[in-house]
């Protein structure tokens, strides 16, 4: 036995003990009990939002985004570190703001990066596009806006008759061509590959891209009729009636009292108490109160009921022999 | 300095055959809470068994395999338990005050373990490649860019998270797990609390 163990066992009896019988039998029991579970109860998978499937089913909503990033008004194109220089919105606890320490790792620019970049790519393989897009670089940016904003006004009454999206009338320049193109794009499957690939690595495992591009209204609705939005305990939840991780509780259930739950700062704010929950816990030994406090629940006398229930019939006895 | 001869001489004085592989406890470790660790352990070897399993063929593997599906129901199961199990755990042993006679490094590297296993389970979440994938992605992501650690993590990273997933956690996972194990076998199960 080790030094240690001679000196904190010292005096007390021992026991029979068979270290790898019981390993072995607690193994046997937890590895029935997860294949019953999963015999019985499978796992959740609940589908992907693709591009394709907004595009084809939901054709309205794809150009709502699409126009709306090319508009410059997605989150992302003034979200702040690691994907925009602009520090403004970076969140900040008491004027620390540690988004911007280690400044912009994933640069990403919507306009570009989503929209323009992959209609430039394919316009080699459609001339309207290519002439759409030549007039949309070459105008002004309020001429732009103009269009954008005159289109996304449109497309609140646009119908959807045969897969085609039926505008009003309006001056919406190149426009239509643009978002149209970016439309047949989602309908062929193509949106994720022109988003993520990269001509410098023909390998991508990176979907920043292309998970960003539908993370605000279409994946909310989404979300919304899973019941799995913040304000809904959000990732503490699974698809479906399945148990989630549900040890992130503690996590969620900030998200859900004020200030974080209408802070624009609320996610630092989490994550600031989160930090002095953890610490707390790694802690626990040396924190006042807290270390003294399973003495005064006592508890503890469920757990050794035995060796309390000996010590008090036997009190004057020599110590608790193997019979315990 | 013979590196050996030190190695001998820790291990006879902080971890003997009878430490690693015990024949006799002390008589008041005689309770269901102290099945509590060994619980989690095990849950642990089901996770790494049929982690092996599902990283032979793969994060898709699952949504076109029955076979797949039912190692991924194992695997997502064996989370569910593992957490119970350190939650048990973790409950019993503060209510013993296990941390008493200088076992506080033991309870630190548990708070650590559980730690791990929390960020294990998120990127976990991150690799099922559906809708809770993508989902968790993004919504995880403006915590961990606010908190800075965006310029290293990337949730949308595939990649990085698969890799992490598979080899850098489960390492640090399997280190911390050891150090536990070395600490409470050295130290002995703590005695129950004098009155």
């Amino acid at each position: 036995m080790s030094k240690q163990s001679e000196a904190n066992l010292s005096g007390f009896p021992m026991r029979p003990y068979d270290m790898l019988r019981e390993g072995l039998i607690v193994l046997g029991f937890i590895a029935i009990l997860a294949i019953l579970l999963a015999a019985i109860f499978s796992s959740p998978d609940y589908p992907t939002v693709r591009g394709e499937d907004v595009a084809k089913l939901q054709p309205t909503a794809f150009l709502q985004t699409t126009a709306n990033i090319l508009a410059g008004n997605s989150e992302i194109q003034t979200y702040g570190p690691p994907y925009t220089s602009d520090n403004q919105n970076a969140q900040a606890v008491l004027g620390i703001a540690p988004a911007t320490w280690f400044g912009v790792s994933t640069p990403l620019d919507p306009k570009q990066d989503f929209v323009l970049n992959p209609l430039t790519r394919i316009s080699v393989l459609n001339k309207d596009l290519d002439a759409a897009l030549q007039v949309y670089k070459t105008a002004t940016a309020d001429q732009q806006q103009a269009w954008l904003k005159a289109y996304m006004a449109g497309l609140d009454t646009a119908t959807v008759e045969n897969d085609v999206v039926k505008m009003p009338d309006g001056d919406y320049g190149p426009v239509p061509t643009l978002m149209n193109s970016m439309l047949d794009l989602g309908r062929a499957g193509l949106l994720s590959g022109v988003l993520d690939g990269n001509a410098q690595l023909p390998y991508t495992l990176d979907f920043t891209r292309s998970l960003l591009y539908f993370q605000e209204d279409v994946d909310h609705s989404v979300a919304d009729s899973l019941n799995m939005l913040g304000e809904q305990w959000g990732i503490s939840h699974e698809t479906g009636s399945y148990p989630g991780a549900w040890w992130l509780w503690p996590y969620t259930l900030l998200y859900q009292i004020p200030p974080m739950s209408t802070s624009d700062n609320g996610d630092l704010q989490v994550v600031a108490i989160v930090l002095v929950m953890l610490l707390i816990v790694l802690f626990m030994p040396f924190i006042p109160i807290l270390n003294r406090l399973p003495r005064w629940l006592r508890l503890y006398r469920i757990i050794w009921r035995d060796w309390y229930r000996h010590e008090q019939l036997d009190s004057t006895s020599p110590p608790a022999t193997e019979s315990l | 300095m013979n590196l050996t001869q030190k190695t001998q001489d820790f291990l006879k004085d902080n971890l003997t055959l009878e430490d690693a592989l015990p024949t006799q406890l002390p008589v008041y470790v005689n309770s269901t809470a102290y099945l509590f660790g060994v619980s989690a352990l095990s849950a642990l070897v089901m996770l790494i068994l049929t982690g092996i399993v599902m990283s032979l063929f793969g994060p898709s593997w699952y949504h076109l395999s029955n076979i797949g599906r039912f190692f991924n129901s194992l695997h997502f199961w064996s989370v569910q338990i593992l957490f119970v199990a350190i939650l048990l755990h973790l409950v019993t042993k503060y209510l013993m005050a296990a941390w008493r006679d200088g076992r506080w490094k033991t309870w630190m590297v548990g708070a650590i373990i559980f730690f791990v296993a929390a960020f294990t389970g998120l990127t976990g979440f991150l690799i099922q490649t559906n809708w809770d994938s993508q989902w968790i992605a993004v919504q995880a992501k403006d915590a961990i860019n606010a908190a800075g650690a965006g310029s290293f993590f990337n949730p949308l990273n595939l990649g990085q998270v698969l890799t992490l997933h598979v080899v850098v956690l489960p390492l640090a996972m399997t280190a911390f797990v050891l150090l536990h194990l070395f600490l409470i076998r050295r130290d002995s199960p703590v005695r129950p609390i004098a009155e």
